[in-house]
């Protein structure tokens, strides 16, 4: 085969490549890539634990029953969960102890000032797990 | 009969559908960045926005709408809620705390709040199987 017929089909090759339609590719996969972009997750999902706000000596009325206060302070660096006499330390304990409580009074957190909000959270959250319909904090007025 | 072109049209679409998406995401990515407590939460919320989030740091430092704000126009803003808030759809505020923070600064906001009126409030988590020990 001649060099002059090679060339030629090499020339007329490129012509076909050249008719590709690239833009509207482009056009597509650019649409594609930040499609995936805004789908993705950028953030990580935040869940939510209610709970009403209840002021010390405020609140109740004398028919309503008396919440069960569960109170959270600290001893040697952690946080420990006393509620009358009992006192229990960690999720598991402080679940299994709720669990036995009845659920219609409701039940009133309170904690100290220096107990860390992972406690309070661990606490809200027993509570709602242990079956807690009525869960409320109370704020310490430290003044 | 006339060829409509609807390539241009798809794509203008395509853009403004991908724009809305974007500003909706940057809506979440508004927050401040906070090791939130790690629990699962109560699933059973069903309502999505509470009316007002507060983020709270490690150092007591309030932050509403990413911005520092101070407890008394905290509580400016929980006042105005409370006075236009629809009986149907109380107002309430989602907190987002430091996991590691004292308690005494979460309980320095909600005695705020508690004195405009705000009877409900959520407190932010993220679920990182199961919640820390």
């Amino acid at each position: 085969m001649s060099s002059g017929s090679q060339s030629k089909r090499r020339r007329r090759n490129s012509a076909q490549l050249g008719a590709l339609p690239l833009t509207s590719m482009i056009d597509v996969v650019f649409l594609l890539l930040i499609f995936f972009l805004v789908t993705a997750n950028f953030a990580q999902q935040e869940h939510k634990l209610p709970a009403a706000l209840q002021t010390e000596g405020g609140g109740y009325s004398s028919s309503d029953l008396q919440p069960q206060i569960l109170q959270i302070k600290m001893q040697s660096g952690e946080p420990i969960f006393v509620m009358g006499e009992v006192a229990v330390q960690g999720r598991a304990p402080l679940g299994a102890f709720l669990a036995k409580l009845p659920k219609e009074p409701g039940i009133a957190i309170k904690s100290d000032p220096m107990v860390p909000i992972s406690a309070v959270a661990m606490a809200l959250q027993s509570a709602r797990d242990a079956g807690f319909i009525k869960r409320s904090y109370v704020p310490t007025d430290e003044k | 009969m006339i060829a409509v072109d609807l390539t241009a049209m798809i794509d203008v679409v395509f853009q403004l559908i991908i724009f809305f998406m974007f500003t909706s995401q940057f809506g979440e990515l508004r927050r401040t960045e906070i090791d939130l407590p790690r629990e699962p939460g109560d699933e059973t919320q069903a309502r999505l926005e509470p009316a007002m989030i507060v983020d709270l740091t490690f150092d007591g430092v309030f932050y509403v709408e990413s911005v520092e704000t101070s407890l008394i126009e905290i509580e400016r803003l929980a006042k105005q809620g409370v006075m236009t808030q629809d009986p149907a759809d109380p107002f309430d505020v989602l907190i987002r705390p430091d996991r590691n923070a004292p308690a005494a600064h979460l309980d320095r906001l909600l005695l705020g709040l508690s004195t405009t009126g705000v009877e409900r409030w959520k407190l932010a988590t993220v679920d990182q199987g199961g919640g820390a020990p």
